[in-house]
């Protein structure tokens, strides 16, 4: 495994990432890109955007961690674009930096709660996309799923102290103030929201875009059938997605257990993404796949740092 | 900022170097030592703005990953304490090399302030200063923050929480020492966590040093007294601010405290 740092995009304003590659030989003709789950910084919850590079890399697969524009590393950015077209434009100039010096043209975009609305907008307009995992990001449970989860919070109270401070919290936000929204995100009703992400997965699903959606016990303890796509799951195109549920992992990967598991599942489905899932329709005019020698032809766009 | 890699071929590093912005040459520099797992994701922000206000000022900085941490090559169970004091005396030669002068100041937060007074004395390095901020001086009770602060990151984060994690927490006094807050830790690397205490903490004579600390901290405030009365340069300032080091930000927890920030930028600044 090879891994250098790399500062690319604007000039003026340049962005932070990490590239991953295999130590030799054949590599894959797909490469991940991972971002910024909320406000940390690229190597990911508990340091699990490092752990996912260096596996993918023991199994061919490259990848670029970064910071989106005026996140952890990264420049603040000149333009005026809004924070979701400002994500797209930093992530394709992390897909012109691997197509440049790997020659890699299909990229999987690995996106964790926030991160996984940035990679459904890249998708969206960017045909380069074959693959798209989304951990916690959008989640629609209907009234079923969602009565369900408080009333066992409300059972769990007899004999469960830890839940008492979530219910205290669930009611103050019920109960309290308002609180302002974050302004770094657009504050759109939760309809808008679902059909935007059924509207969109769909047109993935049709293109051939693998998609990934995995989702924690963070929002449920359990789930009898995609409950957190909600209306979203009976829609045809649903039935190819890729769906998880796992009650044992949390939203930020707390424990190591979690963590082996949230690896093997991606890593898993990377894997069989890159070697032949049915790929996006390439654009007009790009050149056919090809697997790529890496290294030994552009050892001199590499800097060299000793594998890990 | 530049990103580099520097380091013995065995053991390279991660680290990011911010030039002094001054068109004169940078009249000192400024070694940035991380925090330990979770904290070091905590203050990651933090630790950029500051180098960036110090480049400003007029002095360079050097952040970088410990091996085994960051983006840094190696497991998380790889890192340790020995390892990491080399990692400082590696940083610092590459940051003497870099911003052309032997004025190096040392900044270390929490058990990268330990580690920082740990390299003083065992590696060739010579800081002009050591500034730190809420520096560990005693492990075991740090473990023992990890711990609850990993139970509270797990009641926190599930929708039900396991409720047998407290009984846990206070029957076994190893549970969650394998993985605090995410971040496995090796059998060593608990062992010499827990062989942390004030007695084998020790400023270094050559060394003037600066602790920022909550003025409630009865260890470290102890501790402090201790050196003193060992006749080495050291100086307690009282420093209250919000930044909850094992959780993460909040309204009333801010990534980048202000006062924090004004308060070392004029420290290191001098």
């Amino acid at each position: 495994m090879k891994e250098f740092p790399i500062l690319f995009g604007p000039e003026d304003a340049p962005l932070m990432g990490m590239v991953t590659t295999p130590a030799s030989g054949d590599t894959a003709p797909v490469a991940c890109l991972m971002l910024n789950m909320g406000a940390g910084y690229r190597i990911g919850p508990r340091r699990i955007n490092v752990k996912l590079a260096r596996r993918l890399a023991q199994h061919g697969i490259s990848s670029l961690r970064m910071d989106l524009s005026g996140l952890g590393d990264s420049s603040a950015p000149k333009g005026q674009e809004r924070f979701t077209q400002q994500a797209v434009l930093d992530l394709q100039a992390a897909m012109k930096l691997l197509e440049t010096t790997l020659g890699i043209q299909r990229f999987i975009v690995i996106g964790l709660c926030s991160g996984g609305g940035r990679g459904l907008s890249l998708a969206e307009v960017d045909p380069r996309v074959v693959g798209l995992f989304m951990f916690d990001s959008y989640a629609f449970p209907g009234p079923r799923a969602r009565i369900e989860r408080d009333l066992r919070r409300m059972l769990a109270l007899a004999g469960n102290a830890s839940v008492y401070g979530k219910v205290g919290r669930w009611l103050r936000r019920k109960l309290g103030p308002r609180q302002p929204s974050a302004q770094l995100f657009d504050d759109e009703p939760i309809e808008e929201t679902q059909r935007y992400f059924a509207t969109t997965v769909r047109q993935l699903v049709e293109r051939g875009v693998a998609v990934f959606v995995m989702y924690t016990g963070t929002l449920h303890v359990r789930d009898l059938g995609r409950d957190q796509l909600g209306s979203v799951a009976d829609e045809p195109f649903a039935k190819q997605l890729e769906y998880r549920f796992i009650g044992e992992i949390d939203h930020t990967l707390t424990s190591i257990a979690g963590q082996q598991t949230f690896l093997d599942e991606v890593g898993d489905w990377v894997r069989r993404v890159a070697s032949g899932r049915p790929a996006a329709k390439p654009a007009l005019g790009a050149p056919p796949v090809q697997r790529v020698q890496v290294v030994a032809a552009q050892k001199g766009a590499l800097p060299d740092m000793a594998a890990g | 900022m530049t990103p580099l890699v520097f380091g013995p071929a065995g053991r390279q590093l991660v680290g990011l170097y911010h030039p002094a912005e001054s068109q004169r040459a940078a009249k000192a520099a400024v070694l940035m030592c991380a925090p330990y797992g979770h904290e070091a994701m905590r203050s990651q922000r933090f630790y950029r703005v500051l180098a960036d206000r110090l480049a400003r000022a007029g002095l360079s900085v050097l952040r970088f990953d410990y091996h085994g941490t960051g983006d840094s090559p190696g497991d998380d169970a790889d890192g340790e304490l020995d390892g990491w004091q080399r990692d400082v005396g590696a940083a610092h030669q590459e940051l003497r090399r870099l911003a052309d002068t032997r004025t190096i100041l040392w900044f270390g937060a929490r058990l990268g302030a330990t580690i920082a007074l740990m390299a003083a004395q065992h590696e060739r390095a010579d800081p002009t200063r050591i500034v730190l901020w809420d520096l560990v001086v005693d492990g075991k009770a740090y473990l023992e923050e990890l711990r609850a602060a990993h139970v509270e990151a797990l009641e926190q984060s599930f929708c039900i929480p396991d409720r047998t994690l407290r009984q846990q927490l206070v029957r076994d006094p190893d549970a969650f020492t394998d993985g605090p807050l995410g971040f496995e830790m090796s059998a060593r690397l608990r062992e010499q966590m827990r062989a942390i205490t004030p007695l084998n903490v020790t400023v270094s004579a050559g060394n003037d040093t600066t602790v920022f600390a909550d003025p409630e901290n009865a260890a470290v405030q102890a501790w402090v007294q201790a050196q003193v009365a060992r006749e080495l340069p050291v100086t307690l300032a009282p420093f209250r601010h919000p930044l909850v080091w094992t959780t993460d930000p909040q309204p009333n927890n801010a990534m980048v405290p202000a006062e924090a920030l004004q308060r070392l930028l004029a420290e290191l600044r001098g």
